[in-house]
């Protein structure tokens, strides 16, 4: 996996990263910002449930940049350090993950790895954790989460070395609304 | 794609949320705007091939060669992300330009993502 830019900065003086190559094409970043803005501003699924996802996305995918930034919202809401070290593949052992949390783990790992996963028992333990209208906003957040884990890493912007950086949450952006 | 619509099973999923719904489409259509319909048409064809969906085989003979670039490294985002390297890379910016290289790499990571969402029933488990 490269972690040489395979496309230039847009932006003058600034090193390549993901705003500043997605830069190359204005009216695409201004409708990605804006849609992530408005799904992490969005409450119908909570900020700390979607960094569940994104997380177990950022490990599987293998993007060393979504694995490091986590969203101060998440973190508010109490996604510690020591909840984020247990969505590995044994997630389903864990004593700190909810019944909630492991049922949208087999969703994100039906998603983005194995879509036999989301059969009989666990596609009902999804909808009995989850209404209709959550689901909807997982499964925006998690395809999302993968193109976007795809494309900074197809695109060589994943760092070599990366201190864990809580940032903060994607916002709505007013213009766009 | 088949089953989902024009707008894909992502927004599909989203009818419940006609706000939410419009940025999507919105992103979706500002980044396939930025590339050559047909080319678009392929990328979608060529990643729905690979998921084993319902898609018609192409024939690559018939294309071009920056199509054919385009194309074959479509085929490589869905399971093998991580091993395309600077020069497969570097090729097709060679050939596409680096604007066009970003669309076309938003398009293709979409593309694999929504092939995804139908694999799961996005749409249905949101309807339920």
């Amino acid at each position: 996996m490269s972690t040489n830019p395979r496309v230039s900065s847009a932006i003058p003086g600034e090193p390549a990263h993901f705003g500043s190559v997605l830069a190359h094409q204005p009216e695409i970043a201004e409708s990605f910002f804006a849609l992530y803005g408005r799904f992490w501003g969005s409450d119908v699924l909570a900020a700390r449930i979607k960094e569940v996802a994104r997380m177990r996305n950022a490990r599987v995918t293998q993007c060393g940049f979504c694995r490091n930034v986590r969203f101060d919202k998440a973190v508010a809401e109490g996604l510690g350090e020591e909840v984020v070290d247990d969505i590995t593949d044994s997630y389903q052992a864990s004593a700190k993950l909810t019944d909630t949390e492991k049922a949208v783990l087999v969703f994100t790992d039906a998603l983005i790895h194995d879509p036999q996963l989301l059969t009989g028992d666990a596609r009902a333990a999804l909808q009995k954790h989850l209404t209709p209208a959550q689901i909807a906003e997982l499964g925006l957040g998690v395809t999302l989460f993968l193109a976007l884990a795809k494309v900074l890493i197809t695109m060589g912007l994943e760092p070599e070395v990366m201190d864990r950086t809580v940032v903060p949450t994607p916002a709505v952006l007013e213009a766009a609304e | 794609m088949s089953g989902q619509g024009a707008g894909g099973p992502v927004f599909a999923a989203l009818a419940g949320d006609p706000v939410l719904a419009e940025h999507y489409a919105n992103f979706r259509a500002k980044a396939e705007s930025a590339l050559d319909a047909r080319l678009v048409a392929l990328v979608r064809q060529a990643i729905a091939a690979v998921h084993g969906m319902d898609a018609d085989p192409i024939d690559d003979t018939a294309l071009d060669e920056r199509t054919r670039l385009a194309v074959a490294y479509a085929r490589r985002i869905p399971f093998e992300h991580t091993a395309i390297t600077d020069p497969e890379a570097a090729a097709l910016v060679a050939q596409l330009g680096e604007p066009r290289f970003v669309a076309f790499s938003v398009v293709a990571a979409l593309a694999d993502a929504e092939c995804r969402a139908a694999l799961v029933d996005l749409p249905g488990l949101a309807a339920a």
